[in-house]
Parts: C-alpha cells; structure tokens; sequence
C-alpha cells in the first residue's frame, strides 16, 4: 500500500463557467510550490482541468480530488451523474456531447477522455447514471 | 554585472507599486525601500514603468567612454527607428551614430529578416511541441523559466535578431578592414532590461557577441541634436520584413506563420502561458509572446510612447523598398542555416538554480504556508511589503518576516483589546 501524503477536495459546481479552471489551476499551483518535476506538473495541468471541465459541462456537478504519494500523483474527478451512456464511444477521439452554449465558450471539441488518458500512467473510468468516477495517476519518477 | 537597471534609494519611497506589478514577486519593501530578489527578477522592466517617482534607472555603458583604441560598432535596437518624429529616415539615424564617434553601424533588420526565414524553417523541421513560442523576448524566456518551466521545451530556439547581427557584423568588419575578436567593440542600443542583461547574463549561448550596452535614453538627447545639425546622403536601406519584427504580431508576419497568435504586455502574456500550459492552445502552430506592449517599442528604456513609435515605424516601413536585397548577408542564408548559425540552446539560461528538498518537507512547508495564510487578512494590500497575503505567509515561514508586519491584523489586534 502507497501512503498517502496528502489530500486535498475541491468541489466544482455544474454550469459553473465563472470559476472554470479554478480547482485545477489550484492543483497545479501546490504541485509547482512543492517542487514536481515540471513536465509532471504538465501532465497532471493538463488532465486535471480537462476533467474539470467534463464536470462543469456535462454532469451535475461533483468533485476532484487531489492526492500526493511519494512516487505518485493521483487525481479523481467524481460526479453526480447523468453518467456516460457508451463509455467506449466517449473515448474515442472527437466524440462529443457538449451543448451549444459550451461549445460558443470553446468547449467540447470531443479530445477531453482520450487527452486525460493520454496524459496519464493510469487510467481508471466507471459510469453509471448516479455518476462518473475517473482516476488519473500520474508517476512522479 | 548582475542587473541592467538600479533603484535610486534616495528616489524611493516605499511605495510598494513596483512590488505589486511585479510578475515573479522579486519585491520586497524593507525599512520604505524596495529590494530586488536577483534570483526572481527577470528584468521585464515593469518596476521602471510603474515607479510613480522614478526612482529606477537604466545601467548603461556611456558614449564618451567609447574606446578610441577599438574598431566601434553599434548596432540600434529596430525600436529605435521609431523615437524620432514622423519620417526620419532610418540613415539618418545610422548617420547620427558615425558622428558620434562609432566606426560602424549594422542594421539590426537584417539580423531580424535572417531569423525570420530561419523561424520559418525551423518551425516546419524541428520537433518542438506545439504550440511553438518565440524565443526572443528574454523577459519572457526567463518568465517561463522562473513561473512556468514546464513550458520551456515550447520555445522554438533561434538565435536572437541581436546577437545575430553582432556576429555577422563583426564578419563583415574582417573582410572589409581585417580586424577581428579584441579590436572590436560591439555596442547594442538598448530598449529595454531584458536585452540589456543579456549581454552579461546571456540566453541560449555561452558568450555574447556585444560588449557593452547603452540604453536609448542615453544617447536620445546626443543623437537628437546630431540630426539637427547634418544632412547626409542616404545610403543605406532597412530590411522591410525586419522592420516588422519589432510590432507585435511582427514576427509571425515576417515568417509568414498563418496559424498563429501574438501577445504583447506581460499580463496578456501570463494569461496565454497559463492556458498553454493546461494544454488548451495545442491546435496553434506559433505562438509570439512579448513582454512589453506593442513588443518592442514598448520597452521602458525608449523615449517615444508605443503607440507614437508603432506609427512612426510603420511610415518606415510603408516608404522602404519591398524585395531589395541591399544586404548580402542574406544570399548566405542557406549556408548560415546548414551550418548551424542560428541554434540557440535555452538550457544555457544560468540564473534561478532551484533547491532541492524532499517530498515531504516540501508538503509540510506548503501546510505551514496555508495554515499561516488562513489567518492573514487575505486583502493583498502590501502594507507589510509582501506583495501577497500568501507571498508574506511565505516569508514568514522562511523566516524573512513576522506576522506583526501585518498592518491589518495588528489594528484589529489592537482593536479587540480596548
């Protein structure tokens, strides 16, 4: 078992385009404050604001939670639902469900499951209609 | 040399205004006088715009000490070209430097329109991520070093227009009269900090080609009345791409890049950094980031305001010959290029070494920070002279402050207890 170092929650409102970015930029601030190589910094920028914004646009708001291991960085983006009908089909690149308010906002080009996979060392995604659950490690070495 | 400018402390009156714009925190007010924390500073020059009493000044080498004994160059910032009111010819100005006592004169726009045909070809060859960001505003090279490292593999490395045409000049000044190395003396006229420190501190090379710098505020009185006095023949040409170079958006034109997007002033600039660096602007291919408004007519050491400069190089550029090539450093451009003449390695950048803790120290510092940080005001006032409730959380853990500074809670302190 990793021990746990330290654990932070931010809760993120749906709809909530004012304070989009603020949990992630949050994230990325300590990770930089407390020294991580920055090209993990990067990795973690990247997945934790386009998870993020998967919430504030396409669930009923939830969760990200920010967890530092000796050797790893974990985030996970925990939401209320509706859920994700075809998983499979959202992970395929330019895939989209955004309404047409988010996409005027330049949202939902469709690269957001398919980027945070790729920006991570493991990828974990449940779904049903009571909620979405992702986990995105991320190795420090 | 450790800085390009220098606070008058007599001048200042602890303020705090330079302290509060300044991008990286470097500021402190101690005792109603600001200090400078030369491991944060990234000479941006925005604490010299801001100061309400104009305590900072530019360190600057001076034109009565120009070694007689050495062959002088200088070379003008393209910024320059456009202190100077509405149609003064480019040789005017090239003829004011001569009379001033300087051997020869290079044209900077040259070594702007040779960096940008190699901008152009090292952006379709080169593997940097995108988006590709310029590397030739120093201040923001040395941003994304300080605050966002993680982006520094982002900037496409070429040769600074600057040190581009310091090297060809010195060239051209061995094949015309046989002098070389220590028999010439290379000045650059300089608009701003950023560039100025970098002939003593450079960027993305071991050495400098220039050796000594002097501000355009300088000599701006000496080349003004120069001008008064003489009308020459004109003789030389400006570059017309490279006169571009130097106005924001200048530079993706000069090279021609169609998907691409220019940002000058160093907040606009931080806000693209940060969108960069969540990966939002992956799609661009170029991305020009330039510190100062308007880019380089926009630096503090000029004298004419950004906009008045962006109209007069304009005219310049609007009365300039198109596809002359006047210049025959430019038919050598694809030899330069195959030889490697305009690489640059940023990981040469020498300043802002980082210290090594552990993980978990690093973490505890953080609680110890946020803890003391909860209980500040959170009001961002900078009456302690920290420019942050978190900034002076953060002093206090390192020692450097106490809470007593903090003039807010020590009122309501006092408050509490009548």
């Amino acid at each position: 078992m990793r021990e746990l170092i330290k654990r932070y929650v931010f809760q993120v409102q749906a709809n909530d385009f004012d304070n989009a970015g603020a949990a992630s930029s949050t994230i990325k601030r300590n990770l930089k404050t407390i020294a991580i190589n920055p090209s993990i910094v990067r990795k973690v920028a990247v997945a934790s604001y386009e998870a993020e914004i998967n919430i504030i646009i396409h669930s009923n708001g939830g969760e990200m939670v920010l967890e530092i291991y000796e050797d790893m960085i974990s985030i996970k983006a925990n939401d209320k639902g509706p859920g994700i009908q075809d998983v499979d089909l959202a992970m395929s690149e330019g895939f989209s469900t955004a309404s047409n308010a988010a996409r005027e906002l330049g949202f939902g080009a469709g690269m957001g499951l398919p980027n945070i996979k790729k920006y991570s060392d493991n990828f974990k995604i449940t779904s049903n209609e009571k909620g979405t659950r992702l986990t995105i490690d991320i190795m420090i070495e | 040399m450790q800085r390009a400018f220098d606070l008058d402390v007599d001048n200042c009156k602890g303020c705090t205004n330079c302290m509060r714009k300044c991008p990286t925190e470097a500021i402190r007010v101690v005792n109603n006088k600001a200090i400078i924390n030369d491991d944060k500073c990234i000479h941006c020059g925005e604490c010299i715009r801001v100061c309400p009493y104009n305590a900072y000044h530019a360190i600057s080498d001076k034109i009565q000490k120009i070694n007689k004994e050495k062959f002088s160059v200088a070379i003008p910032s393209i910024a320059v070209y456009g202190q100077f009111h509405l149609g003064t010819e480019v040789c005017k100005i090239h003829h004011a430097l001569l009379a001033l006592g300087f051997d020869y004169v290079y044209d900077e726009t040259w070594g702007a329109e040779l960096a940008a045909k190699a901008l152009m070809k090292k952006l379709n060859e080169s593997k940097t991520p995108k988006p590709a960001i310029n590397s030739n505003c120093p201040a923001v090279v040395r941003l994304i070093k300080v605050k966002y490292p993680s982006l520094m593999d982002h900037i496409l490395e070429i040769q600074t227009p600057m040190e581009i045409s310091a090297i060809l000049a010195r060239r051209k000044i061995k094949e015309i009269f046989g002098l070389e190395g220590n028999e010439i003396e290379v000045y650059y006229i300089s608009p701003c900090p950023a560039k100025s420190i970098s002939v003593h501190r450079p960027i993305g090379t071991n050495h400098s080609n220039i050796n000594k710098i002097i501000s355009l505020k300088e000599i701006y009185g000496d080349l003004v009345r120069e001008m008064k006095i003489k009308k020459e023949l004109c003789t030389s040409t400006p570059s017309k791409t490279g006169l571009k170079w130097v106005l924001s958006g200048g530079q993706c034109e000069a090279a021609c890049i169609e998907n691409s997007i220019a940002v000058s002033g160093l907040e606009n600039v931080m806000n693209i950094l940060d969108e960069i660096e969540i990966g939002k602007l992956d799609h661009i291919d170029f991305i020009e980031l330039m510190s100062c408004n308007e880019s380089c007519v926009g630096g503090p050491f000029n004298f004419e305001n950004p906009f008045v400069a962006k109209n007069n190089i304009n005219y310049i550029i609007k009365n300039t010959e198109n596809s002359l090539i006047l210049n025959d450093d430019l038919d050598k451009f694809e030899q330069l290029y195959d030889e490697g003449f305009f690489d640059s390695d940023i990981k040469l950048i020498r300043d802002h070494q980082s210290h090594h803790t552990s993980l978990k120290e690093a973490i505890k510092k953080l609680e110890e920070v946020e803890k003391v940080y909860h209980s500040l005001p959170k009001l961002d006032c900078g009456s302690c002279g920290a420019p942050t409730c978190r900034a002076l959380a953060e002093d206090i853990i390192d020692g450097l402050k106490t809470i007593d500074e903090c003039v807010i809670l020590k009122v309501k302190n006092n408050g509490s207890k009548s």
